[in-house]
């Protein structure tokens, strides 16, 4: 049986800051999921089911707060699940919610994905609590290094990345980071945090929640939202270590990206796809993930950097919203990824709208690079390619 | 089987929580010595709730007092208290419905350790601590004919953000593989697994090839040479956290031991910086005197070679190992 169509009706997302001390943790959750359902014109009770996301629990120390959020979230006497899959855990929510979609279980689902960093520390649950931690940043500048030294990248590609980010952030009232005098010069000499990733090449730590309201083809008509169709998603994992793994160019990156193109038919990303939302925690992951998901040639992915491809305005835009260099509410990041993705095609970016946007995907990857989680969405169910 | 120490270790974190509109004004009343409930429609809920449980519609803040005296409605007996409880001695964690309140608050009734103290329907009322810093811990209850008049001073400040040490402590042996392999880093080997299936070396050892997904035992095991391949390093500015003692830059790498197929990762390097590091230098251990080695690091989650066992890494002058050849060991 073909799965039933799914599709974006509704996205709500908070202001996203380093603390937001005017909510509590279920206070900035209700604030996406509301905006959610307002932008769907839904209420809770047309909410079937509910899918939720966040990072490991170490981040706030709340244990199972999918638990302790269900009043906030209208779930009381509903079904709810929870998704755990590290950093990508947003997008791998957002589609395990457009499975139960698909399924034909649940006509409209809510799905919500958060992170309160401010009430935790990222790299101290990273490092298992002990001192000396490497953190996210100190886990990937090795293979950073190997990717410079293997693609024979300039160095400036990756402070390129930081500044056209964050300029794209200006348009995106969401974003945490607003730097309106970020420049080449101020990201190259903002100091080194995990040689060769500078400060201004990372991402900020922040609070907030991002939620979709997904629903079928049939409450998609009824809804007269503009739909965001999901026509293709994949999600994929490797193991974090293992003899052979190369973590500059993980397979299980490669195979997800070929899964999602199979199943919507495309053959040339780069010329078929209008932009992207890719998961960028530190500046060198664009170059890396446009070639570990095959829309450049290995080698080729900053050369599409460089030449202001991946711009606002260029050929393939990537991270229009700003990205997570600009707002990294961890477990929601992903999600953030994918519901971005999904306003391009429904012509709601504003600011950041790429114009006439038809085919966008949205990323995310977590852990040591091992998990991957994808979607492609279309302004129409059968997209021409 | 050599006999190490067993892990234990506190794994904590002084969390905060941002109160919000509703759990905020609740601290703040115990803080001050009051207790307040949310109006619910024609209910009060104590505690206070954000969002009305059945509907979860939104609750504009509107706190009343209630108590300080109420009736117990369900309990237990707490016998053999822990650390994290309230009192040293046994008590009672209760549902206390408070009076002018329609749903129950968990809390601990203290009756001086007696058990036969409590019945459901005794009434009791709140006393507060002498230290109140706006947590559920400022107040505390005893049957009613126990209770005290306070009097309270009320703080300054209304609480807007608190702070909980979370922990969660941790006490185990060292499985009998990471044992042998700590043991052999004090005896100034470096103990590998070789996969049955494969033939692949992994250090350390998991105990288990996840590749071909067999158990490896004392049977699998290798000494294998502690000269090896740097395949990939950084150089780490330590982020300053909770327990962090790290202060300075170091460069941190990952070596391809000879005769492995997995590098260690997360060596520590002190007398060498970024710029003298490259990917395919040769580099020897040099071990620490016997009697200064320790293990003390390595639990069953975390720990590799710790410096704690070597003095240094050093070059060893042979010609570098293409870059290339290193592809599938990058980590």
């Amino acid at each position: 049986m073909a799965p039933r169509p799914c599709a974006v009706l509704g996205i709500g997302q908070t202001k996203y800051k380093r603390r937001r001390d005017d909510l509590t943790l279920d206070g900035l959750v209700r604030e996406a999921v509301l905006r959610a359902l307002e932008d769907a014109g839904a209420a809770f009770d047309d909410i079937d089911a509910i899918v939720i996301g966040k990072a490991p629990d170490a981040l706030e120390g709340v244990m199972m707060p999918l638990l302790s959020l269900a009043d906030a979230l209208g779930a009381v006497g509903k079904p709810i699940h929870r998704v755990h899959t590290a950093g990508s855990v947003g997008a791998s929510t957002a589609i395990s919610a457009v499975n139960l979609v698909e399924s034909g279980m649940y006509d409209t689902v809510l799905t919500v994905a958060y992170e309160k960093q401010s009430e935790g520390n990222a790299t101290w649950a990273l490092s298992g609590g002990k001192s000396g931690g490497q953190g996210a940043g100190g886990t990937f500048a090795p293979w950073i290094r190997n990717y410079i030294a293997r693609s024979k990248a300039p160095e400036h590609i990756g402070w390129m990345v930081a500044v056209k980010d964050r300029l794209n952030a200006l348009k995106n009232e969401y974003a945490h980071l607003h730097l309106p005098d970020i420049s080449i010069e101020k990201v190259r000499e903002s100091p080194m945090l995990w040689d060769p990733l500078h400060f201004l090449e990372s991402c900020p730590s922040s609070d907030g929640a991002a939620a979709m309201v997904l629903g079928n083809d049939d409450v998609a008509k009824k809804s007269g939202r503009p739909p965001a169709w999901v026509i293709s998603h994949a999600k994929r994992t490797e193991f974090g270590q293992f003899p052979g793994r190369d973590t500059v160019r993980p397979q299980a990156g490669v195979e997800c990206s070929e899964a999602l193109y199979r199943k919507a038919g495309i053959t040339n990303p780069r010329e078929q796809i209008d932009c992207a939302e890719l998961y960028v925690p530190f500046s060198w992951y664009e170059p890396m993930w446009l070639e570990g998901h095959l829309i450049a040639e290995e080698g080729e992915g900053w050369k599409m950097t460089d030449s202001g491809d991946t711009e606002l305005g260029g050929s393939f835009p990537v991270n229009m919203s700003g990205g997570v260099l600009s707002s990294n509410p961890i477990g929601a990041s992903g999600m953030i990824r994918c519901l971005e993705a999904a306003s391009q095609v429904r012509g709601t970016a504003g600011e950041y709208q790429v114009p006439g946007a038809k085919i966008s995907i949205g990323h995310a990857y977590g852990g040591a690079a091992q998990y991957y989680a994808m979607w492609m969405v279309s302004s129409e169910l059968n997209p021409e390619l | 089987m050599p006999q190490l120490h067993d892990v234990d270790y506190t794994l904590e974190y002084p969390y905060t929580r941002t109160t919000g509109p509703v759990i905020g004004p609740f601290l703040t009343g115990l803080r001050d010595g009051r207790i307040l409930g949310q109006r619910c429609g024609d209910r009060v809920l104590c505690p206070p709730m954000e969002f009305d449980p059945d509907t979860s519609a939104t609750l504009e803040p509107d706190l009343v007092e209630v108590g300080p005296g109420g009736e117990v409605v369900n309990w237990t007996w707490v016998a053999e208290p822990s650390a994290k409880h309230p009192f040293d001695r046994p008590f009672g964690f209760t549902f206390i419905k408070l009076d002018g309140a329609d749903t129950a608050l968990v809390h601990a009734v203290d009756t001086g350790g007696d058990p036969e103290a409590m019945s459901t329907g005794m009434r009791v009322r709140a006393q507060f601590a002498t230290e109140r810093h706006g947590s559920i811990a400022d107040v505390y209850f005893v049957p009613e004919a126990d209770a005290g008049d306070q009097v309270i001073e009320p703080g300054d400040e209304p609480v807007a953000i608190t702070e909980h040490l979370i922990g969660l402590r941790i006490n185990e042996p060292l499985y009998p593989h990471r044992a042998r392999f700590a043991q052999g880093l004090l005896d100034g080997k470096i103990i590998g697994q070789r996969s049955p299936v494969t033939g692949k070396v992994y250090v350390p050892g998991r105990g288990y090839d996840n590749m071909s997904r067999v158990l490896m035992s004392e049977a699998d095991e290798v000494v294998v040479s502690d000269v090896g391949t740097v395949v990939a390093f950084t150089e780490l500015n330590p982020v300053q956290y909770y327990g962090q003692t790290e202060t300075e830059p170091y460069v941190r790498c990952s070596i391809l031991f000879d005769g492995t197929d997995q590098p260690v990762i997360g060596i520590d390097i002190r007398d060498m910086t970024v710029d003298e590091m490259r990917v395919g230098m040769r580099m020897r251990c040099i071990w620490r005197d016997p009697e200064e080695r320790s293990v003390e690091d390595i639990d069953n989650r975390y720990g590799n070679i710790p410096e704690a066992v070597y003095a240094r890494f050093e070059p060893t002058g042979e010609p570098d190992l293409p870059a290339d050849d290193l592809k599938e060991h990058s980590w």
